[in-house]
């Protein structure tokens, strides 16, 4: 995606912006495939820990 | 044989009544009062706000269901707690239907127990001109987020005509809550404008009570990230860049004229912004339950906080932000005058906000209040019904099952798109949702069990949840096995 460009000094011109590189990893199928099982353990993690 | 009547049949509410119907024997009633016809499942909504699913999609008819389960549906609103009875001893509840071939009738229900998950009252008053009918949309509902979607297919088709669209999203009182749900929101129209090609005609603003960007009502919190620990702010703000939406932080909507927002910030200034499309959260408030002692007396703030949240077993004395403490915060939601009345979800009274209390020059408070997602309320529904249950079977004693804020944790997805292979979402963990900086000093919150990701896996988790949370609650086979 192209980013528009905010002005500098602008509050929008200092926050990180993905690289291609990070942007492709957040897609890629098999990797984000690996990522779901870790998302759902870390949640599991969360909800068992949740109430006593 | 006791009787529980559960005011409610939202996410906790309707947890709560299916744990109780779930354990406790047929000998014993349980009765659901809701003026809704509809379960639903409220964080999909956002992708009703985006022409993504049908309302059919995130709701059932509850009337089938609780027959099949044995639980005394009345579709009605709940009156007035009687907690010491009336002409007899027993408390009771006074209804008003609100179905058709009842609509207006009254009726009193006697109970044992009392569970109060009424969910809030969308106080769309509280800022003039905001909402639906009146200048915003919203996604609180399914029908207004049903409304939200026809007002941006309208800003769409216009855009498409070469018409530049100006969209504000984000909280429309000085006190709202729920920026999660319209940090969802905005990141999904971005999406779609951008899906559509037409963002070089699009201006699309957050604006948010939020002293920075991604405390989203709970002060904030910090993750490990790229080989640093970093707050969500920069993960928020990096969000909001990439989709290249502007911002407004530290504002309080004041009023709404057609087009044009006046909102305050926390530096004393007026201002206003001019919109095209708008969603904005309302304020929150209690449903506006009255209370009544034997005599008939009004005993209602005896039982409820000012805001019309019910008291529970928090600590309400006063005390600056500096001394705030996750020992301030409710364990088993029990109101303390009246031992038989318990409130869960969002229908409870927190003892204080999460994030630090602001005020501007003007003296106009200006911070989220605290939120109470579908996670923690489901736990509540679920440790409430545990602990009648128990108070059913053994008598009076001490409750076992609790679930603080300050020892529970939550986990937010907030999509960013849709589908198999072009969706996205940002997801947050984070443990506990009321920061304990006892346990954790330098952040309040555990780095181990907090974290933020963003990425299509997200965006599967969110839809996953979808069908498995409405199977929970739809009571399919072994529903019961399923998480809060």
């Amino acid at each position: 995606m192209k980013n528009t460009a905010f002005a500098p000094y602008s509050e929008e011109s200092y926050p990180p912006v993905p690289t291609k590189s990070t942007r492709f990893w957040r897609g890629f199928v098999p990797w984000q495939i690996v990522r779901f099982f870790v998302l759902n353990i870390k949640i599991i993690r969360i909800v068992v820990g949740g109430h006593s | 044989m006791a009787k529980i009547i559960v005011l409610g049949a939202g996410i906790s509410g309707h947890t709560a009544a299916a744990f109780l119907r779930k354990k406790l024997s047929k000998k014993h009633e349980v009765v659901v009062v809701t003026p809704n016809a509809y379960y639903q499942w409220i964080p999909s909504n956002i992708w009703v706000g985006v022409g993504k699913m049908t309302v059919d999609q995130v709701r059932f008819k509850l009337a089938p269901l609780y027959k099949r389960w044995g639980i005394d549906y009345r579709q009605a609103r709940a009156v007035s707690i009687h907690p010491e009875g009336g002409s007899s001893s027993k408390p009771f509840v006074r209804i008003e239907y609100t179905a058709d071939e009842h609509k207006g009738e009254v009726a009193d229900i006697a109970y044992d127990f009392l569970v109060n998950a009424t969910g809030p009252k969308l106080n769309f008053e509280a800022t003039e001109g905001l909402g639906p009918g009146k200048n915003t949309a919203s996604v609180c509902s399914y029908d207004h987020a049903s409304g939200a979607w026809k007002q941006l297919q309208e800003a769409i088709e216009k855009m498409k005509n070469g018409m530049r669209q100006r969209f504000v999203i984000g909280t429309g009182h000085p006190m709202a809550t729920c920026q999660g749900a319209a940090f969802e929101y905005i990141l999904n129209v971005a999406f779609e404008i951008r899906k559509r090609r037409l963002e070089h005609l699009a201006d699309i603003t957050w604006l948010s009570n939020e002293y920075e960007l991604g405390d989203f009502g709970m002060g904030g919190a910090h993750i490990k990230r790229g080989g640093y620990i970093t707050s969500t702010r920069v993960f928020a703000e990096s969000f909001l860049r990439e989709n290249n939406i502007r911002w407004i932080k530290r504002a309080g909507v004041k009023k709404v004229e057609p087009n044009l927002i006046h909102y305050e910030t926390l530096d004393g200034t007026e201002n206003t912004i001019p919109f095209d499309f708008a969603m904005l959260i309302p304020s929150f408030a209690g449903v506006g339950i009255k209370s009544y002692d034997a005599a008939g007396n009004d005993i209602t703030a005896k039982l409820f906080a000012a805001n019309g949240l019910m008291k529970v077993d928090a600590d309400y004395t006063p005390k600056p932000y500096e001394q705030w403490s996750v020992r301030d915060w409710p364990e088993t939601y029990r109101n303390p005058e009246y031992p038989n009345i318990f409130a869960t979800g969002i229908a409870f009274a927190p003892p204080h906000s999460i994030s630090k209390p602001m005020q501007s020059k003007s003296g106009l408070n200006i911070f989220p209040t605290p939120p109470r997602t579908g996670m923690p309320s489901g736990v509540m529904g679920k440790v409430t019904a545990l602990n009648i249950i128990a108070l059913v079977k053994h008598g009076d004693h001490p409750l076992k099952h609790r679930a603080s804020m300050g020892r529970m944790g939550a986990a937010c997805i907030v999509s960013a798109g849709y589908g198999m292979t072009k969706g996205a979402a940002a997801t947050m963990t984070v443990h506990p949702i009321v920061p304990d900086f006892e346990k954790y000093p330098e952040y309040g919150r555990s780095l181990g069990y907090t974290m933020g990701e963003a990425g299509l896996a997200g965006h599967w988790l969110k839809w996953f949840m979808h069908y498995m949370f409405l199977h929970k609650a739809k009571g399919y086979p072994f529903w019961w096995l399923l998480p809060e």
